[in-house]
């Protein structure tokens, strides 16, 4: 059970942190109750479009030109060992250009980022530790190799509680499950409400996106409210004969809210209230749909978004790399729409943007017996891309570079707990004093890793 | 002091060096920030890093040369070569040397230069000074005097009193007023509850309120611990320790454990009967390796292990569920507060990794034989018929490719199918030449026709020549086949995952591929690609039309076999998870910083050292498991661990709140004294966990009402001492869903069986709900149901809007509600104020006040079952039936 002392305690986390100790000490036992965070936040807010599966950097948004000049030789050096048997390097099929006033390069199956990179972040130098889906998504979510841990939305949402209380804190959106499921937005050891609240948007109707949205028996607003009324009667009651219990309260105020909830969540998680115009942008895919929901959940103060691009792992094209450019049609319009109308609403400079995989994709043809076709690329994980934009965020550069070929980050190396440590920074939170105690353990998302990318800051 | 500890340990970069932070409290704050602005910061921030990840491995317990890098006093002193250090000498400090592989033997780390920079700060860092804020040692009372190491006292005379005895000291030097007795409505839902999960029945309640002997109370105690419902209540509890699932973690749902539930329901059974807890600890371990006579009834406890992840999985549950130790911390370094070493991990890895998961079959050999016989001769007919239809599905692309021109003009004609024309096919194929936007050249040319209003003499034309270029691409796609068959070694399945191939292939160039599979693959819908199979493609289900009469027959002969082979195999056998000895038990080596491709020493397979007199004995023969469940339910922390546990779940924390970390950053005792007494006692019965619960529920200090007091919640706000009941403001998942359907009585009480997802039709108690680790329901995860994928000591339990909705709103509270409309309707008649009365003696154990009745009586007082079922809606929302008091 959560007890008082051991939910502010980690809260507390800062040292010479004047203030923020008493404040906490006032709050109330309300778990999403907001919380200031440890020093004055860049962003409030975070929506991590995740591309699971694996995007392949060396196609997108790291150009290689090495790689057209050695297309279909091997790559110098030793042979490097990859997961699978992997073959002579191969160019990208797509042309890269420059754009924007930043010249950065992106390539031609990424045109609306492209227009505006300027408000991108591209670090070129990240790298992973493992080559599996599993443990480099667990990784990547989590901060951990194993399943348990809680994942980056449940640590946020931790720190900083939630702005809506008729919304839950962080909400994932799938259609589908990615690989390894609900464990990727676990709440771990810590309270439930901090996991993600998974939402499988294949649908656009709130009462199918909701459980339990709609009243199963349909009862009128009125009728509603009526035993509503009557419940808040029983309970108050109840609560007179038992003496002050904060944590029943706290359980008796779920109904105000839930009440509240249905009509809030209703409008909050119905795209169709959106005019035609902003729709369209968005009405490529679910993921594209999903980038939608997340502005509008986004906008209404809910913590954490993730938006997975699918089930499964749709980006993990071994056999063939052109799969790409029909998963980046429907990505890229959206991710440049959700930036636009961010910005249009005043929120893009409180807000993360995270978009990236749990490793990138070798230069390398991958050529092994699993796969029908020799025409992609294997998993990599010495180097791959991830764009970060928003709030707190420099845009309009690249940080880092890997090698010739794109295989191994070299210059400005950056770890996934280098990212998860920058984002707990722009969200106002020193990542080695954001800890939980659980079974006798000061935990932290980054563990005992991490440094903040402090070049990228704004 | 705590307080301040934690919010301390949290500033260093490695979060869980606390003993350094203990010390330098101790000396004035003001002195740390000064310092820590200069040398300290930089060593924290610097050095200290550097130290732990590339030195600690082999130089704190370890002690690799005698040296160790954990403290400027160790460092100073120096290992077998003399001192590491000497401050302000980088060039004379061996430290340096080794590090810059300046000199001539020592050349650290041995895996690798550092980089430039991790040097050039170590040697700033000695030129500095080297210093090393605080008094950095590992932990000083870390070693064996540790408390929880401690073997069991003997309780002192002063205990005849029992556990009120200490929990009333502790009142009286607190100087706090204990409440008064609950009364025994609420005394009964609580032990119910507590007991069974489920609540007590109104027939319960009035024969325990009417009861004037002295024993009263115990008898109801004594029921509910003979109740069924008593091993599934405590049984959850083990199971959340157990990290119980019905499948393992995988990419896309779980991978199944069909018979894990056999396991959930020993545990269940283990409980009923009281099995002896120090038994119910080795079965878990070691049951296939215990007496002849016990193996039967105890080998589905190693469960507990089969649905582990892996070896390390395995480490780290049984260590911290039986023994309440964090070993799994050790697994890259020396544990940091503990006295256990990384080798200790390594030694207990190796006894499981000599172990290997096996499935034990509940029926006879031969049984097992004949269904293995019958499912391969299944198989083999089934594959017969998949290899016949794919070499058919060949045949018929070929066939029809060959037709290619005639489908080509007939299509851009519009014709209806004539002649040797098929109809779908040539649907297919309209559809196919409707949609000019090809990933591939090789159509443009007819398209570009189309543009130019053609005669069908140039159509026709262009579709021969099509045609015959596809023919010619089949032939290309069969050579590709053929060469990759031959790499394979004449294997097939070459996309089978499960081959693991890793040899070459060819394949033909992508473009070509994109037109080839256009007309003939398969479908393939995978990573991002929705391909729904080729204009020639017919799958094995629509082989059928096109197969002739002999091809029908011998494809309709072989289904017949199957289905006749199994019909008589009949279902799967059952058989148990379980552990068996492996081929080859031996030790494994360190990995050095968990890295496995980095291995030190060899660790012996043996206990752990911390909890030894004297150095472990190595276990030589077998894998060592018997010997570690014996070591492990000798250990006095086996006791202290379970006895704190019931403890938790009837009061709501434990002695010890860190349940399952009795170690040095785990809590202190509330009560050292009591926790001795009762784990001696648990010790002295036999290891009855029965008569524990009976001791602890007879304690005057359970019967406590739990009316709160403000000048006693000033004092102990969180109820440390006892003062007061405890109070849950919510059930958990299991106790609340099944209290709604015991009161509507719908529960299906069935105890035992296969696991069942949650749903509408689904009335069975919530232990029996499907877990999942891949997919866990979110409806189990609204109501705080743990991750299985790691053990979990404690629920949270949490309230929010979503839950609120789950109430309002749901069929499953509706439908509860509607049940309970109709069983009142026939238990209390037509007259509202019965029924009213009859609903809270079910949900509340009492009857309603005045106030309450006329609340309920001015609900439902224009009549009709849809006011009634929104009533007792409200009444299983209430605070007071979703909570226990």
């Amino acid at each position: 059970m959560l007890d008082r002392r051991t939910f502010l305690q980690g809260l507390g986390g800062g040292f010479g942190l004047v203030g923020l100790q008493g404040e906490l000490a006032g709050a109330s036992m309300d778990p999403l109750a907001v919380r200031q965070p440890h020093f004055p936040a860049k962003a409030k807010h975070v929506i991590f479009l995740f591309l699971n599966g694996g995007i392949s950097h060396v196609d997108t948004f790291d150009p290689k030109p090495a790689l057209v000049k050695h297309d279909g030789e091997p790559m110098p050096g030793s042979k490097i060992k990859t997961d699978r048997a992997s073959g002579n390097l191969m160019r990208s099929p797509w042309e890269f250009r420059n754009h924007g006033q930043s010249g950065t390069e992106v390539s031609e199956i990424f045109p609306e980022v492209a227009r505006r990179i300027d408000d991108f972040c591209v670090i070129r130098s990240m790298y992973t530790d493992s080559g599996n889906h599993g443990p480099s998504l667990q990784l990547m979510n989590c901060g951990h190799q194993l399943p348990g841990r809680p994942s980056m939305g449940a640590w946020i949402t931790y720190g900083l509680g939630s702005e809506n209380r008729n919304l839950p804190g962080f909400v994932v959106l799938c259609p589908g499950f990615p690989v390894l499921g609900s464990s990727l937005w676990s709440a771990g050891y810590m309270p439930s409400v901090y996991g993600g609240v998974h939402i499988q948007n294949s649908a656009v109707e709130p009462e199918k996106l909701i459980p339990n949205l709609r009243n199963s028996q349909q009862l009128s607003a009125a009728e509603q409210k009526r035993q509503l009324g009557l419940l808040e009667r029983l309970n108050g009651k109840y609560l007179s004969r038992v003496g002050e219990q904060p944590q029943l309260e706290s359980a008796v105020q779920s109904m105000e809210a839930a009440f509240r909830l249905q009509a809030e969540a209703t409008d909050a998680f119905d795209i169709r209230k959106e005019p035609d115009h902003v729709r369209a942008r968005y009405d490529i895919s679910d993921f594209g749909r999903g980038c939608l929901l997340a502005l509008r959940l986004v906008e209404r103060g809910v913590r954490a978004v993730q938006v997975f691009y699918g089930n499964g792992q749709p980006w993990d094209n071994h056999d063939d790399i052109r799969v790409h450019a029909s998963l980046a049609k429907k990505t890229d319009g959206a991710i440049g729409a959700l930036v636009d109308d961010l910005k249009s609403r005043g929120l893009f400079e409180e807000t993360l943007i995270l978009v990236g995989s749990e490793f990138g994709r070798t230069p390398m043809i991958q050529n092994s017996g699993l796969e029908k076709l020799g025409q992609g690329r294997d998993h990599n994980t010495p180097g791959f891309t991830m764009l970060m934009a928003g709030g707190g965020v420099k845009g309009g550069m690249t940080y880092g570079a890997t090698d010739d070929f794109g295989f191994k980050a070299v210059e400005k190396r950056t770890h996934v707990h280098d990212v998860h440590a920058t984002a707990l920074h722009l969200l106002g939170f020193d990542h080695t004093k954001l800890t939980y105690r659980h079974a006798g353990r000061d935990f932290r998302l980054t563990d005992v890793h991490g440094n903040v990318v402090r070049d990228i800051l704004a | 002091m705590e307080a301040c500890q934690r919010r301390f340990t949290a500033r260093g970069l490695v979060a869980y060096n606390g003993s350094m932070l203990r010390a330098m409290l101790t000396v004035p704050v003001l002195a740390i920030v000064a310092q820590a602005a200069s040398d300290g910061d930089f060593f924290e921030t610097k050095i200290r890093p550097i130290l732990v990840s590339r030195c600690h491995a082999c130089h704190t317990k370890t002690m690799m040369g005698g040296l160790r890098l954990d403290s400027r006093e160790a460092l100073v002193r120096g290992g077998k070569s003399g001192a590491a250090v000497i401050a302000g000498k980088p060039s004379g400090s061996l430290l340096i040397q080794a590090v810059q592989r300046t000199h001539a033997r020592l050349k650290m780390p041995p895996t690798g230069a550092l980089p430039k920079e991790e040097v050039d700060l170590l040697v700033e860092w000695v030129a500095r000074g080297a210093v090393w804020p605080g008094t950095a040692q590992a932990p000083a009372a870390g070693g064996h005097e540790f408390w929880s190491f401690q073997p069991l006292r003997k309780p002192e005379a002063a205990a005849v009193g029992g556990i009120d005895s200490f929990v009333e000291a502790k009142w009286k030097q607190a100087g706090l007023r204990p409440a008064p007795a609950a009364d025994r409505r609420t005394l009964i839902r609580r032990v119910s509850l507590d007991l069974t999960g489920l609540p007590p029945t109104p027939e319960q309640v009035e024969a325990f309120v009417t009861d004037r002997s002295a024993d009263a109370f115990a008898k109801v105690v004594d029921r509910l611990l003979e109740s069924p419902h008593y091993g599934e209540r405590w049984g959850r509890y083990w199971l959340d320790l157990a990290r119980y699932s019905d499948g393992l973690l995988a990419a896309g749902v779980d991978t199944p454990l069909p018979n894990a539930y056999r396991y959930r329901d020993w545990v269940v059974n283990a409980f009923n009967r009281d099995l002896p807890y120090d038994l119910f600890v080795k079965a878990q371990i070691a049951a296939d390796l215990l007496p002849e006579a016990d193996r039967h009834d105890l080998r589905p406890g190693l469960g507990f292990q089969a649905i582990a992840r892996n070896a390390d999985d395995q480490v780290d549950v049984t260590t911290k569920v039986f023994l309440g130790l964090t070993v799994g911390c050790a697994q890259c370094h020396d544990h940091k507060y503990d006295p256990i070493p990384t080798k200790d991990y390594y030694s207990l890895l190796g006894i499981f990794r000599s172990s290997a998961k096996d499935q034990y079959a509940l029926v006879s050999p031969e049984q097992v034989e004949l269904y293995e016989r019958r499912k391969k001769e299944a198989d083999d007919r089934k594959e017969r018929i998949a290899d016949f239809l794919k070499d058919q599905q060949s045949h018929l692309v070929d066939t029809l490719a060959r037709r290619t021109a005639d489908y080509m003009v007939a299509a851009w004609k519009g014709a209806e199918a004539s002649g040797k024309l098929d109809a779908e096919t040539l649907a297919r194929w309209k559809r196919y030449l409707s949609d000019p936007d090809k990933e591939h050249p090789y159509m443009k040319p007819w398209f570009a026709l189309m543009a130019t209003h053609p005669s069908e003499e140039q159509v026709r034309a262009e579709a021969e020549k099509f045609q015959k270029f596809f023919l010619q691409l089949i032939d290309d796609a069969k050579e590709v086949d053929d060469k990759n068959y031959v790499a394979f070694g004449g294997r097939k399945g070459m996309k089978d995952e499960k081959t693991r191939q890793y040899t070459n292939i060819v394949s033909l160039p992508v473009l070509k591929f994109y037109q080839w599979r256009e007309l003939a693959a398969e479908p393939y819908r995978k990573d991002g690609v929705d391909w729904p199979g080729g204009v020639y493609y017919y799958s094995a289900k629509e082989m059928d039309r096109w197969l002739n009469g002999f091809a029908r027959d011998y494809v309709e002969t072989l289904r017949a076999e199957v289905k006749a082979i199994e019909t008589e195999m009949g279902p799967a056998y059952p058989f148990l998870h379980t552990l068996k000895e492996g081929d080859q038990p031996r030790d494994v080596r360190v990995a050095i910083r968990g890295d496995g491709k980095n291995l030190g020493e060899e660790a012996p397979r043996r206990f752990l050292t911390a909890l030894c007199e004297g150095e472990p004995e190595p276990i030589t023969k077998g894998s060592g498991r018997m010997e570690l469940a014996e070591a492990i339910a000798r250990s006095p922390l086996a006791a202290r661990v379970m006895v704190n546990r019931v403890w938790q779940h009837h009061f709501g924390h434990g002695i010890v709140r860190s349940a399952s970390n009795f170690g040095q950053m785990g809590e202190r005792p509330t009560h050292p004294e009591l926790l001795e007494y009762l784990a001696w006692r648990f010790q002295e019965s036999g290891w009855s966990l029965k008569a524990l619960h009976r001791e602890m529920l007879l304690s005057r200090t359970y019967q406590l009402s739990s009316r709160t007091d403000a000048a006693s919640n000033e004092k102990d706000p969180d109820n440390k001492l006892l003062w007061r009941g405890h109070v849950q403001h919510r059930l958990d998942l299991e106790a609340l869903r099944d209290s709604m359907l015991a009161v509507s009585g719908e529960l299906d009480s069935t105890v035992g069986g296969k696991p069942s997802p949650i749903g509408d039709s689904n009335f069975r108690r919530s232990l029996y709900l499907t877990v999942s680790r891949t997919r866990l329901d979110g409806t189990m995860v609204l109501f705080d149901f743990p991750d299985p994928n790691a053990t979990a000591e404690d629920r949270a339990v949490t309230a929010g809007p979503l839950q609120g909705l789950f109430f309002l709103n749901s069929p499953f509270v509706a439908s509860r509600a509607e049940a309970l409309g109709k069983r009142l309707a026939k238990e209390a008649g037509e007259d509202a104020a019965a029924r009213i009365r009859r609903a809270y003696g079910l949900l509340l154990a009492r009857g309603p006040d005045a106030e309450e009745l006329k609340l309920g009586m001015d609900y439902v007082a224009a009549g009709g079952a849809k006011l009634w079922q929104q009533y007792l809606q409200a009444l299983l929302a209430s605070g007071e039936f979703t909570s226990v008091n």
